[in-house]
């Protein structure tokens, strides 16, 4: 038999933060939206906004528009200090495509 | 977006809810939104990542078994297949002895750095070249190149981040400048962006950058990036400028562009998303001055496009990569033009006219564009496709044949330069590519 050994070319990744808590219910919270305005996401956050504001009581959700726009300006620093400052306690981002 | 989400130092994985694209198009029904909304309250209330948090360990090696040499050569490149490893042509298994001849192409330490390949965050080592050089049929005198093109390409100007993902279908484009470019066979005449079994080290080189992409940075067609094509990515664009043939007075391109000192071996990385023969030779009894300027109006004409390629770099990055044939750089040098002149000719005369930009709906992009020059630049008519002419790339490259020129269209948010760093030991290496391949060509 003849063995060929050879590196795995995938390498690693390092992670180095965790991903957000969750919270334990919608209700009573308030919810934002970090959107880039691009694949519809114009018709359907609104729509995802309404839903959220229907099934869960006292829930708070912020306007699509609460925190700057498109791809160039939802991946920045600033606009996740306006996301922290705004209070809320958990966020929808898209759309992606 | 899982590429994207391990790239931010996230585990790779993510809360998302995910559509078939019909969705995503204009007028399509958004009413499945509603029907799965509980995959969107859980993301935000139950969901829990997989994944623990840490450095992933380095993963083992990879042994495959067979009766013989040839059989295990092949079931070697079956497992590059099926773990999504290979470029769908055979491989050469990066085997521990083929990965330490590479590394004798560098006096870097074979554990440094060099970064994160976006947008999948795969850590990038001195090692990480030699392993994809070695896949890629490559040879120790080419590893300072690649590990040179990946420094640029892993800078944030060079704009990878996003291209890697993204649909265009950019591929990177490497210029190689300075002596490593003949001492190391790589093509700057005829045929130098394609297969050249006398000039070998670009398609290597360029196929290694390309595995890269793929293996550390995920991505993988369809998966990790929606490129709707893909073009050229076999081995991407790594090619010589043909410094032999510039004419007198005409700068090289990594002096010209980055500041390097004349004699320096170095590259230049841009991204581009078409490549483009331009017929540039007159066919009757025009004179040399006519001859050159019918050349360059066919030349700006295709410019002249309101496909918006250049946006992405329109303040500092580059609308294309305007490759001249030395014989024609030597006659137009003769009558008078430079590499400047040439430029200031594409910027003026690919201008495109403000009723051809509105017509094609041009003007919501430049105004949905993150920089202002670029934004600002919709007041201008006729429209300039790239904020100045200092951003055309002029090279003199190809074949020594008058009747070609060739466009690299430019898709580049920057152009990154960089110094190429030998061994002590190069000289050695390039005697011994002349005991293996034989003498260099002329």
């Amino acid at each position: 038999m003849v063995t060929l050994e050879f590196h795995d070319p995938s390498g690693v990744i390092a992670v180095k933060q965790p991903h957000a808590p969750r919270v334990s219910t919608l209700a009573g919270k308030r919810v934002g939206f970090v959107s880039n305005e691009q694949w519809q996401a114009y018709r359907m956050l609104p729509l995802l906004k309404s839903l959220l504001e229907a099934d869960f009581p006292g829930i708070e959700v912020l306007p699509i528009d609460a925190f700057p726009q498109g791809n160039a300006l939802i991946g920045s620093e600033e606009t996740a200090a306006l996301v922290k400052q705004s209070g809320v306690d958990a966020v929808v981002i898209g759309n992606a495509a | 977006m899982t590429n994207a989400v391990a790239g931010l130092g996230l585990a790779p994985d993510a809360a998302m809810v995910t559509f078939p694209i019909a969705m995503f198009l204009p007028g399509s029904d958004i009413t499945p939104v509603e029907a799965r909304k509980q995959e969107f309250y859980d993301g935000l209330t139950t969901w829990r990542s997989a994944f623990a948090g840490g450095a992933a360990s380095e993963p083992p090696m990879i042994r495959v078994q067979a009766s013989s040499a040839e059989a295990a050569f092949a079931r070697a490149n079956d497992v590059m297949l099926t773990n999504r490893w290979s470029d769908g042509l055979p491989v050469w298994p990066p085997t521990r002895e083929r990965v330490e001849w590479i590394l004798r192409g560098t006096a870097e330490p074979r554990r440094r750095e060099l970064g994160t390949f976006p947008p999948r965050g795969g850590v990038t080592t001195i090692e990480s070249c030699a392993i994809a050089l070695a896949m890629a049929g490559g040879r120790p005198e080419y590893l300072g190149v690649l590990i040179a093109a990946v420094e640029a390409f892993l800078d944030e100007d060079s704009g990878s981040e996003q291209l890697q993902a993204a649909s265009g279908s950019a591929f990177p484009v490497v210029i190689v400048n300075g002596p490593i470019g003949a001492q190391i066979r790589l093509n700057a005449g005829f045929g130098c962006l394609g297969p050249d079994p006398q000039r070998p080290a670009g398609a290597s080189i360029g196929r290694a950058l390309r595995l890269l992409q793929q293996n550390l940075g995920g991505a993988l067609p369809g998966i990790g990036t929606m490129a709707n094509y893909g073009g050229m990515r076999y081995t991407n664009v790594v090619f010589a400028e043909d410094e032999a043939n510039l004419p007198a007075g005409w700068p090289a391109h990594g002096v010209e562009r980055h500041g390097f000192k004349p004699g320096q071996s170095s590259i230049s990385l841009a991204f581009a998303n078409g490549v483009t023969n331009i017929r540039r030779r007159g066919a009757k009894k025009e004179t040399p001055e006519e001859d050159a300027l019918q050349g360059m109006y066919r030349m700006a004409d295709f410019m002249r496009v309101p496909n918006m390629p250049g946006l992405s770099g329109y303040e500092h990055g580059t609308p294309g990569i305007l490759m001249l044939p030395g014989v024609v750089a030597k006659t137009m040098a003769g009558l008078g033009w430079t590499k400047t002149s040439i430029r200031e000719f594409f910027w003026e005369h690919s201008r495109i006219p403000g009723e051809h930009l509105r017509r094609a709906g041009c003007p919501a992009w430049i105004e949905i564009d993150s920089k202002k020059v670029t934004r600002e630049s919709l007041a201008l008519d006729p429209w300039p496709i790239t904020a100045s002419p200092d951003n055309f790339i002029v090279l003199v490259a190809g074949g020594g044949h008058p009747t070609n020129s060739y466009w690299l269209q430019g898709y580049s948010p920057g152009v990154v330069g960089r110094a190429i760093e030998v061994p002590p030991s190069f000289e050695a290496l390039i005697a011994d590519a002349e005991r293996d391949l034989g003498p260099r060509p002329a």
